[in-house]
C-alpha cells in the first residue's frame, strides 16, 4: 500500500508539469543558494581562524601553568630547571592530530638603533620548526627569514624598521631585563623585514633564534616559555589541547590552550558567523514553506473531485493525508537533487578559486583584526549541507500538513460533484 | 627664596624620590608651617652638586641581587655608574635635561631611553628609572596639605598629603609623606593609585650625618602587592657641593 501511495504521489506530481516545475525550480535554486552561502560562511570561518592563528599565535600554545597572563620571563616550562625540550616536543608530535610543534621563548626589551629606540616584544624561535606552524617566513618583504648562518640576526616588521630608521644589515642594540634581573644587552643585525598588515606585529615584534634570545635573557637552553602547535584539523583544537595537557603532565606541569581561548574575539566571530548562517537558513525555509504550501493547496483544490472519488472508493482520510505529504516530500527531494546538481560545481569553484573581493585594486580585507586576504575562498561544510537538505525536506512536510488536512476533511458526496 | 632658586636645587637632587622637590610647594601652599617644614626637607639632599656611593639590594622570589653604584649630580645632570657586580660594571645611566641615556659596555653602545619608559623598573629593582634620575616636580604637579600632626611609633611627626593638580600628567593618585617634627628628616613615603590604594611604600631609616647633613642612609622600597619583594638602598658616602668637571657627565659615544 505504501509503495502504491508513493507511486501515485509521484504520478500526481507530474500531472501538472508546469506548476511542479516552477516550484521545483524555486526550491532547487534556493537550495543551491543555501549551499553557496554555507560554503562561503564556512570558508570565512576557516580563513579567519587560519589567518588569525597562522601569523604568530599558532593553534595551540603549551605554557607553564602560571605563565599566562603575567608572562614573566622566569616562568618557563618546568620552572627554573627548565625541561627536556626534545622530549616535550616528541610527546606532543606523537599525537596523530598534531601537524607540527615548535619551541619558543619571549621577552620584552628596548630596541635601539642610532638615536631612536622603541619598546618591542622579543620572540625566540627555531626557524625550521617555526615555519611549519606559522607563516611569518612567507611574509618577508626584504632580506631573509632567520638562518643559522647569522646567529645574531633578527627579523622585524616594516613599520618598526621605518620608525626607527633601520634597513637590512642595520646594527641594533637590544636592552632587556634578563631572568636574573641583570641588564641583558647585545648587538644584533637586521637580516629580514616582514609585512603582515597587522599593525601590532609590524610595529612591535622582533624575531630571533631561540638560543640567541635565551642568551640575552640569561635562560638556560632547557628553558622555554611555550610550544606552539599546528594541527591537521583546526576544529579539533580544544579537544587536542585537553588531551595534550594530560599527556604532558608526565613530563612537566603544563597548560595547553587552544585558539578559542587564545583569541576569544576569533571564537566569538565564529559563533557570530554560525548565527548569521542559521538566520539565512531560517529565512529561506520560511519562503520555502509558503511556496510548497501554495503548490500543494492548489493541487488539492484542483483535484477536489478526484480526491472525493478516491475516498468514495474507500480511501481512508489518513491515506489522503499520506498521499499529499508524499507529493510534497517528493517535490522537495526532487528539488534537492536538482539544487545539488546546480550547487556542486559552484561549491567546487568557490573552494578552488574563491571570490575576488579586492577586485583590480588587490586590496587586502581584514576583519576583527585578522587579515582575510583579497580572495574569499569557500570551504565545504557537509554538516551544513545536510542540515539544509533535512531542513528543506522537513519544511516541505510541514507545509503539506495544512493542504493534507483540508483534503482529509472533504466529504466524498460533495467533493465528487465539484467541477 | 625665589622659585628659580628652588628649581635649580631640585634639579640637582640625587635619588630625589620626588620628595625633594616638595620645596616648591611653599609657593603653592599658604600654610606657613607646611612651608617651613617642607623647605627644610627640601634642603636635605638638594645642593648645587653631589657625589654619592650607594649600595642597592634587590630581593624578590628569585633571590637577591646586589648592585653598587656611584652617582654624580650637578645642575640638571645626573650620572649613575654601576661599579658591581663584575658583569654589569661599567653600565652608566646619564640624565641630562629630559633625555635619559644608557651606556652598555658589553655592546659598546649608547642607547636613548624613551621618556615613556621612565616609569619602568630600574635594573629589576622596585625603583623606577624616574625615581633614580629624573626629578618629579611634586610641587608643580601636586597640591600639599598637612594631613596629620602627632605621634607615630613614638615619634612626633608631620604627615603631608600631596594630591595631583587637575591637569597634571602624573602617575600617582596621591603621595603621602611623613617627616620627623624634631629634625624634618623623612620617615615614610606612600604612593597611592587613583583609587586611593597603596601601591608602594618607601621607608627611611639609619639617620647619619654625612656630608655635613643628617640624612636617612637607608631607604627601603616595598611594593604593596608583592610580599617578599623589596629594594634597599644604602648610602655609603655622600658629599655635597663639591666641584665636578663636565667630563664626568659624558658617556663614550660610539653610536
Amino acid at each position: 500500500m505504501g509503495g502504491r501511495l508513493v507511486q501515485l504521489a509521484w504520478r500526481n506530481l507530474w500531472r501538472n508539469r508546469r506548476r511542479t516545475f516552477i516550484t521545483m525550480t524555486a526550491i532547487a535554486f534556493g537550495y543551491a543558494m543555501l549551499l553557496f552561502v554555507a560554503c562561503l560562511m564556512a570558508g570565512l570561518r576557516w580563513q579567519m581562524i587560519e589567518n588569525g592563528t597562522c601569523l604568530v599565535m599558532s593553534q595551540i600554545q603549551v605554557q607553564a601553568p602560571l605563565y599566562y597572563p603575567s608572562r614573566l620571563i622566569q616562568k618557563t616550562l618546568g620552572g627554573g630547571q627548565g625541561t627536556d625540550v626534545n622530549a616535550l616536543l616528541s610527546v606532543i608530535t606523537a599525537d596523530r592530530r598534531v601537524y607540527a610543534a615548535a619551541p619558543r621563548a619571549y621577552g620584552y626589551g628596548l630596541l635601539s638603533a642610532g638615536h631612536r629606540s622603541a619598546g618591542v616584544e622579543l620572540m625566540g624561535i627555531v626557524p625550521e620548526r617555526e615555519r611549519k606552524i606559522t607563516i611569518l617566513n612567507s611574509e618577508i618583504i626584504r632580506g631573509d627569514y632567520l638562518t643559522a648562518r647569522i646567529p645574531k640576526g633578527v627579523v622585524l616588521g616594516d613599520k618598526l624598521a621605518s620608525t626607527i630608521g633601520m634597513e637590512l644589515g642595520s646594527e641594533i642594540v637590544l636592552l632587556t631585563q634578563a631572568a636574573d634581573g641583570s641588564m641583558g644587552n647585545d648587538v644584533y643585525t637586521v637580516v629580514g623585514i616582514f609585512h603582515t598588515g597587522l599593525d601590532a606585529v609590524d610595529r612591535g615584534l622582533v624575531l630571533m633564534s631561540l638560543p640567541a634570545l635565551q642568551e640575552l635573557l640569561q635562560l638556560a637552553p632547557t628553558r622555554i616559555h611555550e610550544v606552539g602547535i599546528k594541527l591537521n584539523d583546526i576544529t579539533a583544537a580544544t579537544a587536542v589541547a585537553a588531551a595534550l595537557e594530560r599527556q604532558l603532565h608526565k613530563i612537566v606541569p603544563a597548560r595547553a590552550r587552544a585558539w578559542p581561548e587564545l583569541a576569544p574575539e576569533l571564537a566569538s566571530y565564529v559563533q557570530f558567523n554560525h548565527a548569521i548562517t542559521f538566520v539565512l537558513f531560517f529565512i529561506f525555509f520560511l519562503m520555502a514553506v509558503i511556496g510548497v504550501m501554495n503548490t500543494m493547496l492548489m493541487a488539492v483544490f484542483e483535484r477536489t473531485r478526484e480526491l472525493g472519488m478516491l475516498m468514495a472508493l474507500g480511501m481512508r482520510p489518513i491515506q489522503v493525508v499520506m498521499l499529499i505529504i508524499a507529493e510534497a516530500v517528493g517535490l522537495a527531494v526532487a528539488s534537492l537533487v536538482v539544487g545539488g546538481a546546480i550547487g556542486v560545481p559552484l561549491l567546487w569553484y568557490l573552494q578552488a578559486h574563491g571570490l575576488d573581493l579586492g577586485g583590480a585594486s588587490g586590496e587586502v580585507i581584514s576583519l576583527a583584526g585578522v587579515v582575510v586576504g583579497h580572495l574569499w575562498y569557500g570551504r565545504q561544510d557537509f554538516p551544513a549541507y545536510g542540515e539544509a537538505a533535512v531542513g528543506l525536506a522537513t519544511t516541505a512536510l510541514v507545509s503539506a500538513l495544512y493542504p493534507a488536512w483540508r483534503a482529509a476533511h472533504f466529504k466524498p458526496t460533495e467533493a465528487i460533484r465539484k467541477v | 627664596m625665589s622659585l628659580k632658586y628652588w628649581q635649580k636645587r631640585i634639579g640637582a637632587s640625587v635619588l630625589g624620590l620626588g620628595l625633594l622637590s616638595s620645596g616648591q610647594s611653599l609657593h603653592a601652599s599658604d600654610a606657613q608651617p607646611v612651608r617651613m617644614t617642607i623647605e627644610r626637607v627640601a634642603h636635605l639632599f638638594s645642593s648645587k652638586s653631589s657625589i654619592a656611593t650607594v649600595k642597592m639590594q634587590i630581593t624578590n622570589e628569585d633571590g637577591q641581587r646586589n648592585l653598587s653604584m656611584k652617582i654624580w649630580s650637578s645642575g640638571d645632570k645626573i650620572i649613575v655608574r654601576i661599579t658591581g657586580p663584575q658583569d654589569e660594571a661599567g653600565i652608566a645611566i646619564l640624565k641630562e635635561g629630559n633625555d635619559i641615556q644608557y651606556y652598555l659596555p658589553k655592546s659598546n653602545r649608547t642607547v636613548t631611553v624613551p621618556t615613556s619608559m621612565a616609569m619602568n623598573s630600574w635594573m629589576g629593582s622596585d625603583f623606577t628609572i624616574d625615581d633614580l634620575v629624573k626629578e618629579t616636580f611634586l610641587a608643580r604637579d601636586y597640591s600639599v596639605i598637612t594631613s596629620f600632626v602627632g605621634q607615630r611609633g613614638g615619634i612626633a611627626v608631620y604627615e603631608y598629603t600631596l594630591t595631583p593638580k587637575p591637569d597634571a600628567a602624573v602617575v600617582w593618585g596621591k603621595v603621602v609623606l611623613q617627616i620627623r617634627q624634631a629634625d624634618s628628616v623623612p620617615t615614610w613615603q606612600g604612593f597611592y593609585d587613583e583609587d586611593g590604594k597603596l601601591v608602594r611604600e618607601l621607608t627611611f631609616s639609619d639617620y647619619k650625618t654625612m656630608g655635613g647633613r643628617l640624612i636617612p642612609t637607608r631607604l627601603v622600597m616595598q611594593p604593596a602587592d608583592k610580599v617578599g619583594t623589596r629594594t634597599t638602598i644604602e648610602y655609603e658616602d655622600i658629599a655635597f657641593d663639591v666641584p665636578i668637571t663636565a667630563a664626568t657627565f659624558s658617556l663614550p659615544n660610539q653610536k
